[in-house]
């Protein structure tokens, strides 16, 4: 665009990506009115109230992902073929995430059906060579090395791992799209730093914008629920970042906490379950509205119930403490960003 | 904020990341650079990702067991 010659391209990125932050609002605002209005509604359970919370409003995010990706390809004549893979990995994550939601798919489903989620990536990626990802991995301190034939397997299992995990810890209000909005806002500063190109800024930017759109009515005590529809879209934007951005090293450390959580509910479970279908749960709510630790040996020890040991606390306090592993997870990430640049 | 826990899975954090760049630096320098399989073999090339992805795994797996231990350590000190 003329009109934009005199500011840089990493500018611009982000002037356009702040745009998503007031549509994923509304898109929120309108999904709670309309979900609410055809009874798609969960409840909260850790509230002695049990009050009924909109469910799939967190569709506001890939939709506004999406739209942003298109308006973004239209402003600035960048390369569409990145943009359209990324694109199809997050509605289609979002098309998965929503008919479990209406569906209520058995555990194995997600991740089977979200490996599928992945080939827009490396379809076009074959197709295009270096245009949507570069299967080089670049490793801190130690250079780095070729995958020319592990890289692009392991796209189907990354968006299938970022997707899930992100979906699994999404237990307490806010905790999602706060912690995720705390790894894309990362991400952005580690890339604007270190020099990303400016279609990942942007990317990462859109997607901090969006969540944050939706964080306002997620955030606690909730007015709004993502559901899988956006949990699971959420999860799989930062897996196809990584591989569009080269942070994969550097979202593996900013996700941590998922990792964590994830790890211990599976290896304790040993079976892709939903939450929903666990005989033990990990928390109980106690009488004064705050969780403690389940006291049932065979409930998975999941984060929450770590954050809990000992102590029991209230709901707001355990979402801080999972903001503060995001941040500190973060921090990491961003240290992980600066060391790949440096050889040993 | 339950500082005590926070601080506790901080340091659990920074250990898995160190342990991770190192990992990392095992494959760069000495796996990587390894010819397990001879390459002009009909799918010797193949044969030598899988091998490297198999060690990979194999690293990921002390891994993931060493920061199950950090983690246990902690949660099974505390009543619940």
């Amino acid at each position: 665009m003329p009109g934009m010659a005199s500011l840089d391209w990493d500018t611009i990125a982000i002037l356009v990506a702040l745009g998503a932050f007031p549509v994923s609002l509304a898109l929120t605002r309108f999904f709670m009115y309309w979900n609410s209005a055809h009874g798609i509604v969960g409840i909260d359970v850790h509230k002695l109230a049990r009050p009924k919370i909109p469910e799939m409003c967190g569709a506001a995010v890939p939709v506004t992902l999406v739209v942003f990706a298109v308006i973004y390809c239209l402003m600035t004549g960048a390369n569409w073929i990145p943009f359209t893979a990324y694109s199809l990995v997050v509605g289609l994550t979002a098309v998965v995430g929503a008919v479990d939601d209406r569906l209520k798919l058995r555990g194995i489903f997600k991740p089977l059906l979200t490996l599928f989620c992945g080939l827009p990536l490396l379809i076009l990626g074959l197709e295009f060579p270096g245009q949507v990802y570069d299967p080089t991995l670049r490793v801190p301190l130690f250079g780095g090395y070729h995958l020319h034939i592990i890289y692009p397997l392991t796209i189907l299992i990354v968006i299938s791992v970022t997707s899930n995990t992100v979906n699994m810890l999404d237990p307490l209000n806010g905790s999602m799209s706060g912690g995720i909005s705390i790894v894309s806002g990362g991400l952005l500063i580690g890339l604007l730093l270190t020099g990303g190109n400016s279609s990942s800024i942007f990317l990462y930017a859109s997607l901090l914008f969006s969540l944050l759109g939706f964080f306002y009515y997620n955030r606690f005590p909730s007015r709004a629920f993502s559901g899988n529809v956006g949990q699971l879209s959420i999860g799989a934007s930062l897996g196809a970042l990584a591989i569009l951005g080269k942070t994969e090293i550097a979202s593996v450390v900013a996700m941590f906490p998922n990792i964590q959580n994830s790890f211990f509910f599976l290896s304790r479970i040993r079976r892709f379950t939903e939450h929903r279908e666990l005989k033990a749960r990990p928390t109980r709510l106690l009488d004064d509205e705050r969780l403690a630790s389940s006291e049932d040996p065979a409930a998975p020890l999941t984060l929450v119930r770590t954050l809990v040991a000992g102590k029991p606390a209230k709901e707001e306090e355990i979402v801080s403490d999972i903001w503060g592993l995001f941040l500190a997870s973060t921090t990491l990430a961003v240290i992980t960003l600066f060391l790949t640049g440096v050889m040993l | 904020m339950n500082k005590r826990v926070v601080a506790y899975q901080l340091g659990i954090f920074v250990t898995q990341w160190a342990l991770m760049i190192l990992g990392f630096g095992i494959l760069t320098r000495i796996v990587a650079p390894l010819r397990l399989v001879a390459l002009n073999l009909p799918f010797g090339s193949y044969f030598d990702a899988s091998v490297k992805a198999l060690v990979a795994l194999a690293l990921s797996a002390i891994w993931l067991f060493v920061w199950d231990r950090q983690v246990r350590f902690y949660f099974y000190r505390r009543p619940t």
